[in-house]
């Protein structure tokens, strides 16, 4: 029932706004058909009238002149707010759906123009596009356009770049699924330290300005830039994401790597002193209980048990990172690859457990896609990698040593972006 | 001890407030600030298909987006409109791919055989 | 980096020249030769010799600084001078007043405004709140309460919810190593009061009391209980993203088939309450269509935290749309949540190996169980392969209803109830 909105404004934006739309009682995912049939010969829930009735009046009754019309929908947005007190900006802009439902800071054009300094870049000069999802339509936005949300969130002009290359990845913070997903954007290389990020003790809490305000206008981009974020029509989380107030923003802790393993990005190809971005999409964040008592890294896959369409990102303190390096492992790298080999589960696991397998893969290999559709013809018994590829395990070493411990989540990397681009 | 520290920590916070108030009366004045929105693109109107009158002899497709467990729905659908209006011809169909994917070929054979389209999303 | 937060704790005991010797860390898994190495070598801090260190703690003489008694008077600093808005906002920030974020500064006006919603006089002790058990319990009164709830941009009319969490004196930032979350859950009629978003992203940043209330919490955590200063009152090695809001919404009492959680509690439907729980993360389940609900969640379950101390025992917390409420009790026969946690009690079950193999069950239930405290004593004489429950009791498994049902998932999370508090106290 509560699709129409979503349909009705998805229609307009795709130029068909008297588009003729029925509705049925939800839901029909796995309803036999005797239950169809009634829901058919029944009435429409929204307006009442029989469902039946309606299909055949929007396929036979005539165009209205209004039904008939061509040419643009315009929507301008003004570049400024009509004047007002700041108490009732406050209010307007959280009325509005502006804001996260924290306080803000006003953008006024003396703040924006401050934080426009933080960066060599026009503020007329396109960042990028973003989609809620991609049947959405994108929206692009320019240099200023981040600064007033970085400006909004509470950034220091200096966590500038760090925003303007979150934006120019195109990826919202607030992807619209029924699933409620989570993003991550971890950064590496010297501007963590520029901007003093916090890496060690309670990095992935709220403890820093830098971690928090960075996090959080991602957050604000992702509604305003896009029209994402807006419940019911281009945000359908069922429950919502409780990780989403922050993106889980971190840096990764550089300095205490064990000699040998890499930092992200230069895993990615960055060079050491290069500033990165990289953004990562997942569900959740776990605390993994393993002991010292025994070797610690037959203990990790039981603690990556997580839906095979997605990955694995490992948040090692540097105690567990050193530790591990103490009982072989050479590299991240190697860490990964022993990892991606011994963190499987059955066929049986893997056709039957995960929706997403169900509805995005099984098609798939029913069409013949390798290496699934040999995998839709293995005994149900049979053990396979859990994740698609090393590719989809990621390593990061964040904390501040306090305690062997170390956390993990079902997330996988989507793509990384030059912080120094943006200077 | 404690008794010290909580008056202080009062003391502290009222101070903070005796000397906002000078500070807040003045920024009581309105002010301008930016408009976060980025700028959504202009919409091309499609226009709408010509309506058919009456259904007799017509072929109408109805298309199944994909979700899964639901394309019994449509298959009732079909019987339920055919008994209903067995002068008009009702065709079920399966969109390919996923429900992102598109699928030029249904269209193109949509637009030659048939005479008018349901899009159902089974949700 | 532990050199702080022991020279601090001694201090805030009284004992602020109590001498002190460090060797390297961590001390934790190492064996006998590595430990010998650590007492034989140098404190890592002063460079000098450790067991040197410890002679000479023994048995030098105390100075006349050692020897003082009477009280440590703490001044805090106070504001000097008229500022603009903009330098105060640096200054709560640069004090580590806040977490991070833009404030509502608390002006005389804005606390007034706050404190007309409750009928409690502004110098009335509301409780008290420290950052774990050994640091010290600082007191708070309904004005402190309504100067972070200001800060936190919260509305007037949120104000008794968070009076209620605050009087549970429990802190949303806790100091352990671990990095515990805490969640915030209301219900009673307060939540369509106030606007709360029980439905379609209710644990997201959608909803402006279902922010501001969560984030109250955090800041009363850290300026009325002197917690979240990192290395002494805040020691998460890592943090915890679930800190910022600490999960705060709304049940959804209007779709769910069964009791409201507070009512579980023994409250009347009428009473609106505030019910805290903690834990460390929460995972997504978006099901299958092969197996029915309540297997699904006995499997997601399954990958939980068992531990179980004398004081803090293991918990799972299922949060299910109301599409999947709907199902477990129309179509799976789960008549009342009870039900359901009793099920999910009797068929969660792991080997006595998995059990005494988990991190912290070795450190916090294994000495109890040598102690002969049970079940965990005769646990400890079972076979390694022998099934025992992966909680303690059904009652360590709770049911809360939330989700704007576009789609039939739930969500899980190692997190136990801790306890409830009355809205309406606060009104």
């Amino acid at each position: 029932m509560m699709f129409q909105e979503l349909v009705r404004t998805y229609a307009y934006k795709k130029g068909m706004p008297n588009e003729r739309f029925t509705f049925v009682p939800h839901p029909i995912t796995g309803q036999p058909a005797p239950i169809c049939r009634k829901y058919l010969e029944g009435n429409d829930p929204i307006t009442g009238k029989p469902i039946v009735e309606e299909i055949v009046g929007a396929l036979t009754k005539p165009l209205t002149d209004e039904d008939k019309k061509t040419g643009f929908l315009a929507r301008p947005v003004e570049r400024l707010v009509k004047p007002d007190t700041p108490e009732n900006l406050y209010r307007i802009f959280a009325e509005n759906g502006w804001t996260d439902g924290l306080p803000i800071v006003l953008p006024t054009e003396e703040k924006v123009a401050a934080m426009l300094k933080g960066t060599s870049h026009k503020p007329d000069e396109t960042v990028g596009t973003m989609q809620p999802s991609s049947p959405h339509e994108p929206w692009s936005y320019t240099v200023e356009k981040v600064a007033v949300n970085a400006v909004m969130a509470g950034a220091k002009p200096e966590y500038f770049p760090v925003i303007l290359a979150i934006a120019a990845t195109g990826v919202p913070s607030l992807f619209t699924s029924t699933t409620s997903f989570a993003r991550m954007v971890v950064i590496n290389g010297p501007i963590r330290e520029q901007i003093n990020m916090n890496t060690g003790i309670g990095a992935l809490g709220p403890f820093n300005e830098a971690n928090a305000t960075i996090g959080r206008a991602w957050t604000l981009m992702s509604k305003n830039l896009d029209g994402g974020g807006r419940v019911g029509q281009t945000y359908m989380g069922s429950q919502g994401n409780n990780l989403n107030y922050n993106n889980v923003c971190f840096a990764e802790r550089e300095d205490r790597l064990p000699p040998g393993w890499k930092p992200f990005h230069v895993q990615k190809g960055y060079k050491p002193e290069e500033s990165v971005v990289s953004i990562f999409t997942g569900w959740g964040v776990i605390r993994a209980d393993t002991t010292l008592t025994e070797k610690l890294h037959p203990q990790i896959p039981f603690w990556l048990q997580f839906t095979p369409f997605s990955g694995a990102s490992l948040f090692l303190d540097p105690l567990i990172a050193n530790q591990l390096k103490d009982e072989g492992f050479e590299t991240k790298e190697k860490l990964v690859e022993w990892i991606y080999k011994n963190t499987q589960l059955t066929a049986g696991d893997y056709w039957g457990k995960y929706f997403h397998i169900a509805n995005f893969v099984l098609p798939n290999a029913k069409k013949g896609d390798e290496p699934f559709a040999s995998w839709l013809k293995l005994p149900r018994d049979t053990l396979i990698p859990r994740f698609s590829s090393p590719d989809r395990i990621t390593i990061f070493v964040v904390g501040g040593e306090t305690n062997l411990f170390w956390q993990a989540g079902d997330f996988r990397f989507v793509v990384s972006a030059s912080v120094d681009k943006w200077r | 001890m404690k008794k010290g520290i909580n008056y202080s920590l009062i003391g502290m916070f009222l101070l903070t407030s005796l000397l906002f108030v000078n500070a807040l009366q003045a920024e009581e004045a309105k002010i301008t600030v930016l408009n976060p929105l980025g700028q959504p693109p202009p919409i091309a109107l499609v226009p709408m298909a010509p309506r058919l009158g009456t259904l007799d002899g017509k072929t109408i497709y109805i298309v199944d987006v994909g979700f899964t467990d639901t394309h019994q729905f449509l298959v009732e659908m079909q019987k339920v409109l055919a008994e209903r209006y067995p002068k008009a011809n009702w065709i079920v169909r399966t969109k390919i791919g996923t429900y992102f994917e598109d699928d030029p070929k249904l269209w193109a054979e949509i637009k030659e055989k048939g005479n008018g389209m349901i899009m159902a999303v089974g949700h | 980096m532990f050199e702080d937060l022991v020279k601090t704790t001694a201090y805030k005991k009284g004992m602020p020249h109590q001498r002190f010797t460090f060797v390297p860390h961590p001390v934790w898994g190492k064996p006998a030769s590595v430990h010998r190495e650590y007492i034989e070598g140098k404190d890592p801090i002063t460079g000098k010799p450790v067991m040197q260190e410890i002679i000479e703690a023994l048995t030098k003489p105390l100075t006349d600084e050692e020897k003082k008694t009477g009280f440590l008077e703490r001044t805090e600093p106070r504001i000097v001078g008229p500022d603009t808005p903009e330098n105060l906002q640096q200054l709560f920030l640069k004090n580590g007043w806040t977490d991070g974020l833009p404030i509502v500064l608390p002006t005389e006006k804005k606390v007034a405004e706050m404190l007309k919603k409750t009928s409690h006089r502004p110098d009335k002790l509301v409780g008290k709140m420290r950052p774990s058990p050994p640091h010290e319990a600082w007191e708070y009164t309904v004005e402190k309460v309504a100067i972070n709830a200001v800060m936190a941009g919260a509305k007037p009319e949120y104000f008794p919810v968070i009076l209620a969490i605050a009087s549970t004196g429990i802190t949303s930032l806790f100091s352990s190593t671990t990095s515990f979350a805490r969640m915030v859950v209301v219900n009673g009629p307060i939540c369509d009061q106030i606007g709360m978003n029980s439905g379609m992203g209710a644990m997201g940043p959608f909803n402006h009391a279902n922010a501001t209330i969560g984030r109250a919490w955090t800041l009363i955590s850290r300026n009325l209980s002197g917690g979240g200063t990192l290395g002494e009152t805040y020691l998460g090695s890592q943090g915890n993203n679930l800190s910022y809001n600490n999960v705060c919404f709304a049940e959804n009492e209007a779709r769910n088939p069964w009791k409201p959680f507070h009512i579980q509690k023994g409250f009347k439907p009428e009473q609106s309450v505030v019910s805290i729980f903690t834990g460390w993360g929460i995972t997504h389940s978006f099901g299958s269509a092969k197996k029915e609900f309540h297997q699904q969640i006995s499997s997601l379950l399954g990958s939980f935290c068992p531990y179980s101390s004398g004081t803090s025992v293991a918990g799972a917390l299922v949060l299910v749309d109301p599409l999947v409420a709907k199902d477990l009790k129309e179509v799976e026969g789960f008549d009342t949540k009870e039900k359901l946690s009793e099920w999910l009690y009797k068929n969660t079950l792991m080997t006595v190996e998995d059990y005494w193999n988990s991190g912290l069950v070795s450190t916090f239930t294994l000495p109890q169980a040598q102690l002969g405290v049970e079940p965990f004593a005769s646990w400890l004489k079972l076979p390694k392969d022998a099934l025992i429950p992966r909680f303690l009791s059904p009652k360590e498994i709770n049911i809360i209803v939330v989700g704007g049902e576009t789609n039939a998932f739930w969500q899980a999370g190692d997190f136990r109830y801790i306890g409830s508090a009355s809205v309406d106290a606060w009104k």
